[in-house]
């Protein structure tokens, strides 16, 4: 069915999600690494967590919290992605992958979007169903992160040229590398703000002397 | 005329006024009612219990106690035994106070003379616990004699007619001790006795003093130390294995018998997560796995500070006529009143030494709506009453457990007026909507207060909408599906169109 891959860039994300085998060398080969459409879909990943914490129907609501806080929904859905993003991309430049940040960063969007389409069936049907019927919301949603699950790992495939092992293995320590990034930067965080507290109490010792 | 009526409106209504902050300063308590809500916080709550007075030995004419440990009520005859524990007495008391009687020598009788005894001692040491019933007539006393190792058997005039002592069974380990804290008797009296040492279960005697065996054993929790334990036996021999510590489970502290004759057990641990309260069958199954509360946490909700663990420690439990468990906090020094479908329904008391505070609350008792509780510190008994509010609330559960879900609707309203943070009247409304038909308003009060309720409203109420709903919800449907068809094939025909000039434009 290669006779009618001139589609308009929305159309990728969905056509990767129909044809999980050879859709990603599809879109290498057809360079149809778009940007804006990969943010707007990291944009829907976020407003879908976000969503499914506010309104999922209360007979499934399991975590439901007294105050509504959204810095640890942003941080367990955009900020994991480019995470994920730079560790794979550090990771497979050193291990002869071919892809460049960019395109990793399009492809892995791509891969999410049958996850972000379960999601927001899931939130609408846990608005109808009963506690009875919970199995059926159980199927959606893992049938959603199996599907993303099997499209991140033929994306790596496709954008690293890769044999099917070596993505495993590239994912797996992907994982490692996403662990050691946060630890980093958690370092980092602590470092800075001791280092702000220096120089703040500077500051303030030298504005006692002066005001003396 | 008018100017002096006007003057005699304000008086009055100052006076109302002032009157009404007077009786607010006079209910004023050492402790404050809390609840918990949906999301186990403490929020603010109207007291179910105030202090009705403190009594101490003095006042009832006994002389002054030392460490009291156990407090029994008769429900019958509505006396009260207190075990005094360090001045080796039983007090008997009722339900004024204000006179006592002391029992402290014992006879042996025909029935069961000196020789039968092992241990052959006239006088207690170190009582830990008591237990009363009736049987043909005749009032059967039942004193956990601990450092004497027994639990004897007397009539009311002291004379002893069965002492039970350390089985010689091989079931139970020779090297154990046999010190008895608490002793129940069920109406077949069988005795039970509650013994620290013994992690297996309570110790069941027959009437006649026969050891059973064990009764209602914890389970054993599932740590660390019990994986690791499971894991070290793939590859270890058994001898190695008996050198490791076994893990075992938690003792049971103290223990209740309700009317019908089921037993309830409490495990006074700080760590525990099971098996704290349980209710016991005749089999020594627990019932409130069956009804779907296993794990579940009693008492105020864990809290660690300064890397201490201020959990609750429950010490001691009390079942009242209408199914009501009492149970004593010995941590936080505080009495959680749950109804028999265990939905906290009061927290009361608290930890200090002003009335209606504990140093070391020691047992929990109740008669008549009243709740007697005994201070082994201070030496006192504490009588709490129910105030307005609690016999509300105890009056509007009790029609709510029997499933008068539509009579209850009134009290519970009334209810929310006073507290709107109480959440069982919540999901009593919600009940009486539900069962009205009215799934709407039930779905509203269910929300955020009972899970199950909303689900059960949730799936009336969706059939309700189906039913309405369902010709113009068809109709849509089948205007989709046409509207679908006729732009198919208004495409397909675009696409022919398209192919068809293709061809020719090929073809030119």
């Amino acid at each position: 069915m290669r006779f009618d891959l001139d589609m308009p860039a929305w159309k990728w994300p969905f056509y990767v999600a129909r044809h999980p085998f050879e859709g990603f060398e599809d879109v290498r080969w057809k360079k149809a690494y778009n940007s804006k459409v990969a943010l707007v879909i990291v944009l829907c990943l976020f407003i879908v967590t976000v969503a499914a914490r506010l309104m999922t129907g209360f007979v499934f609501q399991t975590n439901f919290e007294k105050v509504f806080n959204i810095v640890p929904l942003f941080s367990s859905s955009v900020l994991i992605f480019f995470i994920w993003v730079v560790g794979n991309w550090s990771l497979c430049t050193l291990f002869n992958g071919e892809g460049k940040m960019q395109q990793i960063m399009c492809v892995t969007a791509y891969a999410l979007v049958p996850y972000i389409i379960s999601q927001v069936v899931y939130i609408f049907a846990s608005n109808i169903l009963t506690r009875q019927e919970g199995a059926i919301l159980t199927f959606i949603s893992y049938i959603g992160i199996v599907w993303s699950v099997v499209l991140v790992i033929s994306a790596m495939k496709a954008v690293h040229q890769y044999s099917m092992p070596k993505t495993l293995l590239a994912i797996l320590f992907t994982l490692v590398a996403m662990v050691i990034i946060v630890l980093v930067l958690i370092l980092l965080i602590s470092l800075f703000q001791q280092v702000v507290m220096f120089v703040y109490s500077i500051y303030t010792e030298l504005m006692y002397r002066f005001s003396m | 005329m008018p100017l002096f009526r006007k003057i005699g409106a304000v008086t009055l209504t100052a006076a109302v006024a002032v009157s009404s902050l007077a009786s607010v300063v006079s209910a004023d308590e050492a402790y404050s009612g809390y609840n918990y809500d949906w999301w186990n916080d403490p929020v603010p709550s109207q007291n179910g219990y105030v202090v009705d007075r403190v009594v101490t030995g003095v006042d009832m004419g006994a002389g002054a106690f030392n460490e009291l440990n156990d407090i029994f009520v008769d429900q019958e005859t509505g006396k009260i035994y207190l075990v005094d524990t360090n001045n080796q007495r039983i007090v008997i008391t009722d339900e004024k106070m204000e006179t006592s009687s002391v029992m402290d020598t014992f006879t042996y009788s025909d029935e069961f003379t000196e020789e039968q005894s092992v241990i052959k001692k006239t006088t207690l040491n170190s009582p830990k616990g008591i237990f009363v019933t009736h049987y043909k007539d005749k009032t059967l006393i039942y004193i956990a004699d601990s450092m004497n190792e027994r639990v004897i058997g007397c009539y009311e005039d002291g004379s002893i007619f069965h002492e039970y002592t350390k089985p010689s069974s091989d079931l139970y380990e020779s090297d154990i001790s046999f010190r008895p804290t608490k002793v129940v008797v069920d109406n077949a009296l069988n005795v039970y006795a509650v013994i620290p040492s013994i992690t297996n279960g309570i110790v069941q005697f027959s009437q006649t003093g026969n050891f059973n065996g064990y009764y209602g054993a914890n389970r054993v929790e599932t740590t660390a130390e019990v994986l690791q334990n499971a894991f070290y036996s793939l590859f270890m021999n058994r001898e190695q294995m008996r050198a490791r510590q076994r893990a075992v489970a938690i003792e049971i502290a103290n223990c209740d018998i309700d009317d019908e004759g089921f037993i309830y057990t409490v495990t006074s641990s700080k760590s525990a997560n099971k098996d704290i309260l349980k209710k016991l069958n005749p089999a020594g199954e627990n019932i409130y796995l069956n009804m779907g509360f296993d794990n579940m946490q009693f008492g105020d909700v864990p809290m660690y500070y300064n890397g201490s663990n201020f959990a609750s420690q429950i010490d001691d439990v009390d079942v009242d006529e209408n199914g009501n468990v009492f149970l004593l906090d010995f941590t936080k020094k505080r009495i959680f009143q749950y109804s028999d479908e265990l939905d906290l329904e009061f927290i009361f008391g608290g930890d200090g030494n002003q009335k209606g505070l504990f140093t070391s609350p020691t047992a929990i008792e109740n008669l008549n709506k009243k709740v007697y509780v005994t201070d082994g510190r201070k030496n006192t008994i504490t009588v709490f009453k129910l105030t307005e509010f609690g016999g509300m609330v105890q009056n509007a559960i009790e029609m709510f457990n029997r499933g008068l879900y539509q009579e209850a609707k009134e009290p519970f309203e009334e209810i929310l007026l006073r507290d709107a943070n109480y959440w069982f009247a919540y999901v009593g409304l919600g009940n009486a909507y539900y069962t009205s038909g009215d799934h709407e308003n039930a779905m509203k009060y269910f929300y955020m207060n009972s899970k199950g309720g909303y689900n059960r409203a949730f799936k009336e109420y969706r059939m309700d909408m189906i039913r309405q709903y369902f010709n113009v919800f068809m109709i849509v449907v089948l205007i989709i599906i046409a509207v679908a068809i006729v732009i198919s094939s208004i495409r397909k025909h675009n696409k022919k169109k398209k192919l068809k000039a293709a061809n020719a434009a090929n073809g030119r």
